[in-house]
């Protein structure tokens, strides 16, 4: 039989390339191969987002900016955010796409890069969190979580208050909890839910979806040259090379 | 998913998601009303993030102007096709681009027209917002 000699080694090759140890325990516990690239996915099964349910005084700065964004814009004077300044977007927008992502399931930790920035989160298995007044803020805080069957369920704390997800505003106490789920889809759902009784009357609740990327490699990607800045008004402006 | 699909799926995500979110910044800097249509000769094509640049020299009269053109992330180019190599300082080239509201010579590229006669849009996030001045 020719088949034996191609299978053989192919058989060899899987077994080397996807960890067998991992894939067995993967498989007697439940917990879903998820490792390797994603992008984000419309999908019938993934709900629209809604608005974030944020106390009166909250939702009136909330609006106010959302309508100074669109004001600015109309004037061809938009009002220079985090990425003119090419910072990352941190937690919960680096979950947002639009670019691709990779997960990486490793003994202890599951890793989650977005190739926008490099951004990098990590999510340390079955540790216990912190208190919030022990973890400095940062863009992206510290995550743990644990595999509940087949759903991951992470809890990140430590956000600091500029970095923001779509101009919504947060406290230094905002918690994120997310569940992470492979249906029979194929979609990878990303629950979260916002927690932070000092600004939202209730949890923010919404969904991401993500589509697998077969043979996807992601790129790099560096802030190599930004030429937007931020002028004395806030507007962001372009720099032109040999005008400076 | 081949990366054939791969592109339409992200071209479907561009529909659902606020400009803002897709590029690098708002685009609303550059006039949405008209494009120019130029050629010219490139003196640089950069590579590199947040966005690619194409600096290029127009005979204008016994002068010579020079423009500056924004391009978009490259890593949304590489994923279309595009190659650090396609473009080189020298070339002739034919572009299309939405110019500066504010009069600098500068503008975001909508499509180039390289040596070879083949022509390429820009994955520009709404694009179609761009209304184009007819050559």
């Amino acid at each position: 039989m020719t088949s034996y000699k191609i299978i053989f080694p192919l058989a060899i090759v899987a077994l080397m390339s996807t960890q067998p140890a991992a894939r067995a325990q993967q498989a007697s516990t439940g917990v879903p191969d998820i490792t390797g690239s994603w992008e984000r996915a419309r999908d019938a099964s993934i709900p629209a987002q809604p608005q974030p349910p944020l106390k009166p005084q909250y939702m009136k700065e909330y609006q106010a900016k959302l309508q100074a964004l669109r004001e600015g814009n109309q004037k061809g004077q938009p009002i220079a955010d985090h990425v003119v300044m090419c910072l990352p977007d941190g937690m919960p927008g680096m979950m947002s796409g639009p670019f691709p992502m990779e997960i990486l399931q490793s003994k202890g930790q599951v890793t989650i890069i977005q190739e926008a920035y490099t951004q990098v989160r990590r999510i340390l298995l079955d540790r216990e969190q912190k208190p919030i007044d022990d973890v400095e803020p940062g863009f992206y805080g510290r995550s743990v979580g644990h595999w509940e069957g087949s759903t991951l369920l992470v809890d990140t704390l430590g956000i600091k208050e500029n970095v923001l997800y779509q101009n919504v505003p947060h406290s230094k106490d905002m918690r994120i909890k997310e569940r992470i789920s492979l249906g029979a889809n194929g979609i990878l759902r990303d629950e979260v839910t916002v927690e932070d009784p000092a600004v939202l009357e209730k949890p923010w609740m919404f969904t991401f979806g993500y589509r697998r990327m077969q043979d996807y490699q992601l790129l790099e990607y560096i802030c190599e040259d930004n030429r937007e800045y931020a002028d004395d008004k806030g507007v962001q402006q372009i720099r032109i090379p040999g005008r400076d | 998913m081949t990366l054939k699909k791969c592109i339409l799926c992200l071209s479907f995500i561009a529909l659902a998601i606020p400009g803002t979110l897709l590029g690098h910044h708002s685009f609303a800097v550059y006039d949405h009303s008209r494009t120019l249509n130029l050629k010219g000769k490139v003196t640089m094509w950069k590579w590199s993030n947040p966005h690619a640049y194409l600096d290029i020299d127009v005979q204008d009269g016994a002068d010579v102007k020079h423009y500056t053109l924004e391009g978009t992330s490259i890593n949304m180019l590489q994923r279309l096709g595009w190659r650090s190599n396609m473009i080189k300082a020298g070339d002739e080239v034919k572009v299309v681009f939405a110019p500066l509201l504010n009069g600098e010579p500068a503008g975001l590229l909508l499509e180039i027209t390289l040596p070879s006669g083949e022509t390429k849009e820009l994955p520009v996030p709404a694009a179609n917002t761009f209304k184009r001045t007819p050559e």
